[in-house]
């Protein structure tokens, strides 16, 4: 779902293939169109775009209830133990069912939630164990929270198991065939197949990419997911999961290594100038105490590593490791409101790489309307991308809108490397990482990104370097040793590019004093002995010299010495749950990480005798668990962390070691999904009072025009995607004549209904309208593309790849030009997978 | 069949017209050598006038196959191995097979029109008659004459043996129809040639003109043959100009009319003399329908 | 040994990478036919949409030697909705109409069964075009030879495999020797049988004497623009030559009756006509 795999991730569908075709298993696609996806698949149940939570909450409703859920003791057994399905919610909580689609603490704006009535119900906090705080770890271990309260038989109304529920009673197939479209034996079909295909000798995985992710309920629609596979027992076993499909190559490691703006790298939190984040301790106390009781009791050691990562012998335990001169965060500086800032002319600099935001960006016009108020931007690509090119011949200088003469923006384009061109590593969806060599140099100037920036650290190193200025102390004691060995460099025409094994060795994390690389991040300490750029990525280079990304050692299963997948090779997050309670295995066949009684754990008890018994993984996969902790352990009620975590609390990320079918905190939009409508939607929410997500980022400003609801003008739902034949933005392939002619124009596929109401013949000219713009594109009438029928009225949706842009050789309009800035209030990320507009024959200015 | 085999791409002024300058040729040298053969001297203008013909235009034929070829200074490639220089040969390619043929066809018409010239006494060279009237002419025009015939039907055998699904419907019959179009043809050529040279009142004129007929019934019987054979590919000769071209140019004007006429005119002397004209407009329509034969069923299986 | 490739439509996905890498390994340039020159922006921009569902090339073309296929089975309420995707190209049949009518040698087949064109040889005289039953091969107008895929004769002979084979990301065309592809061809038709894909079947075992490149359908061959009577043009030479014999004998006897005898004989023709 949310996903065309066999399309955007075509070599990571020969897997679901295999799984196919050598071991039956059965393939489900659930979207609004038949793609090339559907094709492969066994069972292609459309639905309207936007309306996944109530599907996905239907099979929740219809696997609670159903027979073999609540007879075959899997299922009970896996939910009790490992998902916080017994624990009880603060009585003030209230859900959608009670107020009518909202949840209780909203604002009185009606602008964002507070979560104090989500929490969970505790004992008394334990009395702390020292008085005395020496270390960060001490302050965390004054603050230990009392136990969560539990009801295990699951009859308490307070449960989050209950209260889920009640939550999904409306939820119901009859729903899905009025809201999704969908007809009701379609939808028991797939609940039944994934119902059957889950269980102690089975798993089912649920896979996902951008087509859930943008939408204003985009993070509500992965976690509907994910508390499904909870309850199906899918999570932390072999086959099980929800597994996120990154959009483009190493998107996952630009995420681990943090070109988020409010993310450091590996997941720590930004300084935020909004939060108690005044000095280390209050950052550390204000991220760290309330996941102090998960493996995040270890924060104080990650963070402190990563500061001095950054600034090597400046950073001291008396300045607070350098944390007062890293910069912090103010607002939201997501994308989208960025533009907003530009537009308003509070960016003055921007510098693009990777990225074509005159083609890729949401309200596009608008995106290059701001680009001309910035006093210069700096474009490093293959080609002369729309962006960079946005200054002479853009859509609205051709219009009229922008004067060439009067834009002030400086322009710098500088040619960019390819992959091939440069040494480095990648980390796909799955977390692996794997390097790759450098084959050839780049051409002419051409340079890698990293050469860039770190010939750009350099010269403003240079710059500052005499400054007394306090405020530079950041810039002047930045770490910035990438340096190459001469041996690197040797046979290379370039010689200046930076050293990619001392970037990934200080990402890795090394020991200060001796520079020696560290083996895991259990190493890392929080007295700045240790440095460290990333935490989740220490053991890729375990000793000097050796890059386990490099290791190509595969096998028929795991290949656990195919690169390395962080965090410590484990390939499967949470696979302590491969296990039952008591660490023996689900199944045979579903064998993964047990305990073994009889093996040797290398340990000792006080009285010196050896203390049997480990955590075993015969594939070789990384155990995601302390390794000896017996499977009946009781937490410490005063221990952080693992100490704090018991033998059976396989979610150790999770403060309270379980799985979150409610999620307490995290989540700004609901501790539960429910479902909303998109932002811009032809018909009205049939499941609730409330239309759309309350909270949902919205930016009411000139130029970004929405649309009403059922907008008679408007009353087509349109879906933007990509194309196996080109890449993103087209700026790695309509430039290319091999690859532009697989795609050569834009088309818009269009059901034949709707073709037939609009007078439109398939190859002939379409314009698509919104507020923000309007598109030409050729048709594409297809059988693919189909109507639904919702409360009554038939809803049509079309759909327009846009990859093209006004530059290339595969040249079109800007699909861009129709979306709008509207977002999930959790990620910032745009609703691109669905908003309305309307479509006509011919071409743009009634041209026919 | 597949409707998605391709189209070669024979551009019909080259390649219809080779076909039917090489049929007129070989038409009029067999015509010109079975009237040697079995006429005697009754026919003995016939046989003269089909060898006097024949050479000039089979000379026409190479470059227009040459000017279609893709390499046309590859064109010995044909004949020989590109490395190694040893002729070459492929018995199951029509265009291999026919090349050869119409080499030897050449070499036999210039033999046959050399012959014409030594025995009208047109080549004064005495010592050169001597010589050359010792090879036995009968047997070099035996030899042009199953050439020729090659070489006016191999371009039919050459359509039908493609995967182009007229041309391999209607197998196997338009080597046979070329056949029999190249005799009409052959024969309307040699009796414009035979008017423009004043030689019409000659004792063997019925027998010719009986000939012309009975190639026409063979040939109208071919192209009835062959419309049939094509069935559910006929589309491309049913409409357009290929069709008009077809019905009305082949059939109407270059079949069915000078049968009528031929059926019409050789009543008696007088009415010989009096629709000479006639006869000689008959000739240049059987012409005419010819080309537009190989034209038409050229393109037919050229549009998609 | 003759070697091939088993295609096995039904995991092609259709992502065309086979077509890119056969461009890239033979480097084939983009094919003319799908541009247009600008000549505002000085350079050639693409103008290719087909309107046929995914298709790109329209068909193989002396640039195109690989063309994926993509075939839409949907019924009116979307009960039946299949698409389908093949990725096709020259099937180096051992009985191979293209190379039995090259009339100069420039066709060839290799020790390693693939039909082979030599560029230098090849004269242009387009014969082999329409003697391909599957519409393959092309005349390309820039060198005036003909093309068509030569089952990466430089990288088989250098033991690799081909570029398509090698670029599929989902494993739809493998390549090694026909023998031990027929096998796994075999068992995989077995299992989809199993699956209940009724349909589903192996196109090229016997089909022009069998194809080195052969396939796995999963509907009737001509679903896929292949044609299920396969009749290679030679095998009609003998009866199309012995018939136009006869059509040449026949005229011989007609000249025969015309020409040797007058008076009575000349009448019962008259009457006859």
């Amino acid at each position: 779902m949310g996903s065309n795999m066999a399309e955007c991730h075509p070599v990571a569908f020969r897997w679901p293939l295999k799984a196919k075709t050598e071991h039956g298993a059965v393939l489900m696609h659930v979207d609004p169109r038949f793609t090339r996806t559907s094709a492969l698949c066994d069972i292609h149940a459309a639905i309207r775009a936007g309306t996944d939570i109530v599907f996905l909450g239907a099979i929740i409703n219809h696997v609670i209830h159903s027979e073999r859920w609540n007879t075959d003791p899997f299922f009970r057994e896996y939910v009790v133990n490992y998902t916080n399905a017994a624990t009880l919610i603060a009585p003030d909580f209230k859900d959608t069912e009670d107020l009518d689609g909202l949840y209780s603490g909203l604002s009185p704006d009606g602008k964002s939630y507070s979560n104090a009535t989500w929490a969970y119900q505790r004992e008394k906090p334990p009395v702390p164990a020292t008085k005395e705080a020496k270390t960060f770890t001490d302050l965390l271990l004054q603050r230990i929270p009392g136990r969560p309260k539990t009801d295990p038989m699951l009859r308490n109304p307070r449960t989050v198991f209950r209260i889920l529920e009640r939550h999904y009673s409306r939820y119901t197939p009859e729903t899905v065939e009025k809201i999704c479209g969908c007809p009701k034996e379609k939808f028991l079909k797939v609940a039944e197949s994934l119902l059957n295909n889950s269980g102690p000798e089975r798993t089912s995985n649920i896979t996902y990419a951008v087509g859930w992710t943008q939408h204003t309920v985009g993070v509500q629609i992965i976690r509907t997911a994910a508390v499904l596979q909870s309850l199906l027992g899918n999570i932390g076993r072999p086959g099980g999961g929800v597994l996120a499909l990154r959009g483009h190559a190493s998107i996952q490691g630009s995420t681990d290594i943090a070109t988020l703006y409010h993310s450091l790298p590996g997941y720590l939190n930004m300084p935020d100038a909004r939060k108690a984040h005044e000095s280390l301790k209050d950052y550390i106390l204000t991220e760290a105490v309330p996941l102090s009781t998960s493996y995040w009791g270890n924060y104080p050691k990650f963070a402190v590593s990563y500061f001095k990562a950054q600034f090597g012998d400046a950073a001291t335990r008396e300045n607070d490791y350098g944390y007062d001169y890293h910069p912090k965060i103010t607002g939201d500086h997501s994308v989208m409101p960025m533009v907003i800032d530009m537009m308003a002319g509070k960016i003055k600099g921007f510098l693009v790489m990777g990225q074509n935001p005159a083609v890729g960006g949401q309200n596009a016009r608008l995106q290059r309307k701001a680009l001309a108020k910035l006093d210069w931007m700096v474009v490093r690509d293959f080609f002369e991308t729309e962006t960079a090119a946005f200054w002479r011949n853009s859509p609205e200088i051709r219009s009229g809108e922008l004067k060439t003469s009067e834009i002030k923006t400086e322009v710098f384009f500088l040619p960019a490397a390819v992959v091939p061109e440069m040494e480095g590593t990648f980390t796909n969806t799955q977390r692996l990482i794997q390097a790759h060599d450098k084959a050839v140099d780049p051409p002419g100037d051409a340079r890698s990104d990293s050469w860039f920036s770190f010939l750009l650290g350099k010269r403003l190193k240079e710059l500052y370097k005499d400054s007394t200025n306090d405020r530079d102390w950041a810039i002047r004691n930045l770490l910035w040793n990438y340096e190459p060995d001469p041996a690197e460099a040797a046979a290379w025409r370039i010689k200046d590019e930076p050293s990619a094994y001392k970037l990934l060795k200080e990402i890795n994390g090394y020991t200060w004093e001796d520079g020696k690389p560290l083996p895991t991040f259990a190493n890392l300490k929080e007295d700045g002995s240790t440095a460290c750029g990333a935490w989740i990525y220490t053991g890729v280079i375990p000793e000097e010299g050796k890059n386990r990304g490099k290791s190509r050692k595969g096998d028929e299963w795991i290949s656990p010495n195919w690169g390395f997948a962080w965090p410590a090779n484990r390939h499967i997050m949470y696979n302590r749950a491969s296990s039952d309670p008591s660490g023996k295995p689900w199944s045979e066949k579903k064998k993964l990480v047990y305990w073994d009684p009889e093996a040797d754990s290398g340990t000792k008890d006080p009285a010196g005798k050896p203390v049997p018994g480990k955590w075993v993984a015969p594939s070789g996969e990384g155990i995601d668990f302390q390794p000896t902790k017996a499977p009946g352990f009781r937490g410490k009620e005063n221990g952080l962390g693992f100490d704090w975590l018991g033998g059976a609390d396989a979610f150790i990320m999770r403060p309270d070691g379980k799985a979150w079918l409610f999620a307490p905190a995290g989540l700004v939009d609901g501790p539960l999904p429910a479902h909303y409508e998109p932002y811009e939607s032809p018909v009205k929410n049939l499941l609730y009072r409330q239309q759309s997500n309350p909270v949902a980022k919205v930016w009411n400003v000139e130029g970004n025009p929405y649309h009403k609801v059922a907008d008679p003008s408007y009353p087509i739902v349109l879906s933007t995607y990509r194309l196996t034949e080109h890449h993103g933005s087209g700026s790695m392939s309509r430039w290319l004549p091999w690859l532009a002619e697989l795609m050569p124009e834009l088309f818009c596929e269009i059901s034949p209904e709707l073709a037939a109401e609009r007078g439109i013949r398939n190859g002939e000219h379409v314009t698509i309208r919104t507020a923000r713009g309007e598109v030409e594109a050729r048709a594409l009438v297809t059988r693919r593309m189909r109507p639904f029928l919702i409360d009554g009225k038939m809803i049509h949706e079309i759909g327009l790849p846009w990859h093209w842009g006004w530059q290339g050789t595969a040249q079109g309009d800007v699909v861009n030009n129709l979306s709008s800035l509207v977002g999930d209030p959790n990620v910032s990320i745009h609703e691109g997978k669905v908003f309305t507009c309307d479509i006509r024959a011919g071409k743009k200015g009634g041209r026919a | 069949m597949n409707p998605e085999v391709h189209i070669p791409g024979w551009e019909w002024y080259y390649v219809a017209t080779y076909f039917f300058i090489g049929g007129v040729a070989a038409g009029a040298y067999f015509i010109g050598t079975l009237a040697e053969l079995f006429g005697g001297e009754r026919h003995r203008e016939i046989s003269s006038t089909g060898f006097y013909i024949a050479f000039p235009l089979i000379l026409l034929t190479p470059p227009l196959l040459i000017a279609d070829l893709g390499r046309p200074e590859r064109f010995w490639h044909l004949f020989f191995r590109a490395k190694g220089g040893f002729p070459f040969l492929n018995f199951q390619s029509p265009l291999s097979v026919g090349s050869w043929a119409l080499l030897l066809f050449g070499a036999m018409a210039f033999l046959s029109f050399l012959d014409n010239l030594v025995s009208e006494g047109k080549l004064q060279s005495a010592h050169f008659a001597k010589a050359y009237s010792r090879i036995p002419r009968k047997w070099y025009a035996v030899v042009g004459s199953i050439a020729g015939f090659f070489v006016a039907g191999y371009t039919g055998v050459l359509l039908n043996v493609t995967a182009r699904p007229i041309w391999a419907a209607t197998d196997p019959l338009v080597g046979a129809l070329f056949i029999a179009s190249g005799a009409s043809t052959g024969a309307a050529a040699i009796y414009l040639a035979m008017s423009w040279r004043k030689k019409l009142a000659y004792p063997g004129l019925p027998g010719f003109e009986r000939f012309e007929s009975l190639s026409k019934i063979i040939e109208l019987i071919l192209v009835v043959g062959v419309v049939v054979l094509a069935g559910r590919y006929a589309a491309p000769l049913m409409r357009g100009t290929i069709a008009v071209m077809f019905w009305g140019g082949t059939v109407l004007l270059g079949i069915l009319i000078p049968l009528a006429a031929g059926w019409y005119i050789p009543r008696s002397a007088e009415r010989r003399t009096s629709l000479a004209n006639l006869a000689t407009v008959m000739a240049i329509l059987v012409l005419l329908g010819g080309a537009l034969l190989r034209i038409t069923l050229l393109q037919a299986g050229q549009v998609q | 040994m003759p070697k091939g490739m088993f295609v096995d439509t039904s995991i092609c996905t259709g992502c065309k990478a086979c077509q890119v890498a056969c461009k890239e390994w033979n480097a084939l340039p983009h094919e003319p036919g799908h541009f247009r020159y600008n000549p505002v922006e000085k350079r050639p921009i693409a103008v290719n949409f087909t309107g046929n569902s995914y298709d790109n090339t329209g068909a193989m073309s002396a640039t195109d030697w690989r063309q994926v296929r993509f075939i839409e089975q949907f019924s009116e309420d979307r009960s039946r909705a299949r698409w389908l995707f093949s990725s096709d190209s020259c099937k180096h049949c051992n009985d191979a109409g293209c190379l039995n009518a090259c009339p100069t040698g420039a066709i060839v087949r290799t020790d390693l069964g693939n039909v082979f064109i030599r560029q230098d040889v090849c004269i242009g005289c387009k014969y082999c075009i329409p003697s391909c039953p599957f519409g393959v091969i092309s005349l390309s107008e820039v060198t005036g030879t003909v093309y068509k895929c030569t089952l990466c004769n430089d990288r088989i002979h250098n033991g690799l495999g081909t570029a398509c084979a090698k670029a599929c990301p989902t494993g739809s065309i493998s390549f090694g020797e026909v023998a031990e592809l027929r096998n796994a061809a075999d068992k995989r038709l077995a299992q989809l049988k199993g699956l209940g894909y009724g349909e589903a079947n192996i196109y090229g075992y016997k089909e022009a004497g069998g194809l080195n490149v052969f396939y796995l359908f999963l509907d009737r061959p001509q679903v896929y623009g292949q044609p299920e009577a396969v009749v290679v043009p030679q095998q009609r030479l003998p009866v199309s030559s012995a018939v136009t014999i006869a059509g040449a004998l026949a005229l011989g006897g007609a000249a025969l009756v015309s020409f040797r005898e007058r008076g009575s004989r000349e009448n019962d023709e008259e009457v006859k006509k």
